[in-house]
């Protein structure tokens, strides 16, 4: 195996820990692939809910295996946190979008220096 | 090959491809049902590690309310034309490179983990009784301050799309 994280005991099976980080780490490698390849700004915030999705797995399987619920708590401080960022996130694109039609987040440049 | 070894396959099957759709779709509305398909596989997977409460929450709050907001959003901006040329020359090449540096970086991460030993088997873990107990005692103050960040959300949500002033 790649990774040597141990296994859980689900049943009369045994799961291997490596398996949950190593589907984590590429959901959120592709969760960074969206945002640096697409341009359109709610997709790019689509994307960074992937990556945070991605995370709360990571935090759930090692609180499963190490028999630790301080994971599990902060992966739902990680869901609030989520919720907080979209909600504000997609206030500022209707916002954005009022004043303007906008087609891609470089049209968002003025303030560069 | 028993049922959650079938069942976690399954799941991540399901999760990478929504994930793929997710970057690779061209209309938004494609893009947030992808994204339900990954949060509704990942809501298995954590049934699957024991978590009942975040699977629950996950479900309620995430495939729910969040995706109904983005699919709101979506409705009420109409199709978004999106430019398929990149404006930096050689922006897939550099976005390549970056994201395969950050994969093994990730990778290798993983591997330099040492691993403690695990706590003692809890019978009640994951349960809405261990999350509650947890929420309400060692994290009440951390549980306090994600009030007040979901006030201020709210607060800020409505103050920025008001409408014209």
């Amino acid at each position: 195996m790649l990774l040597d994280a141990g296994t859980i005991q689900v049943g009369s099976e045994q799961l291997e820990v490596s398996w949950f980080l190593l589907l984590a780490a590429a959901l959120f490698v592709l969760g960074a692939i969206g945002v640096l390849i697409r341009r359109n700004p709610l997709v790019m915030l689509i994307c960074i809910e992937l990556m945070l999705n991605a995370v709360n797995l990571t935090l759930v399987a090692f609180a499963r295996q190490l028999n630790n619920r301080e994971g599990q708590l902060f992966a739902l401080m990680t869901m609030t946190v989520a919720a907080a960022e979209a909600v504000v996130g997609l206030a500022i694109l209707v916002d954005i979008f009022r004043v303007r039609d906008l087609e891609d987040v470089d049209d968002l440049s003025e303030l560069k220096g | 090959m028993g049922p959650a070894t079938l069942v976690f396959w399954i799941a991540s099957l399901f999760a990478l491809g929504g994930g793929l759709g997710v970057v690779l779709f061209k209309q938004a509305i494609r893009n947030v049902l992808s994204l339900v398909v990954v949060m509704l596989s990942l809501a298995v997977l954590f049934l699957l590690l024991s978590a009942q409460f975040v699977f629950a929450v996950q479900v309620i709050v995430y495939a729910g309310a969040v995706m109904v907001l983005f699919l709101f959003v979506i409705t009420l901006l109409g199709p978004v034309r999106e430019q398929s040329t990149m404006r930096l020359p050689w922006q897939v090449f550099i976005s390549a490179v970056v994201i395969a540096g950050f994969a093994g970086f990730l990778v290798a991460m993983l591997r330099g983990v040492t691993y403690r030993t695990p706590d003692a088997a809890d019978p009640l873990f994951g349960t809405v009784q261990a999350i509650g107990a947890g929420l309400f005692t060692d994290y009440l103050f951390p549980f306090e301050l994600t009030s007040i960040l979901l006030l201020v959300a709210a607060v800020g949500a409505i103050y920025l799309s008001r409408g014209p002033r």
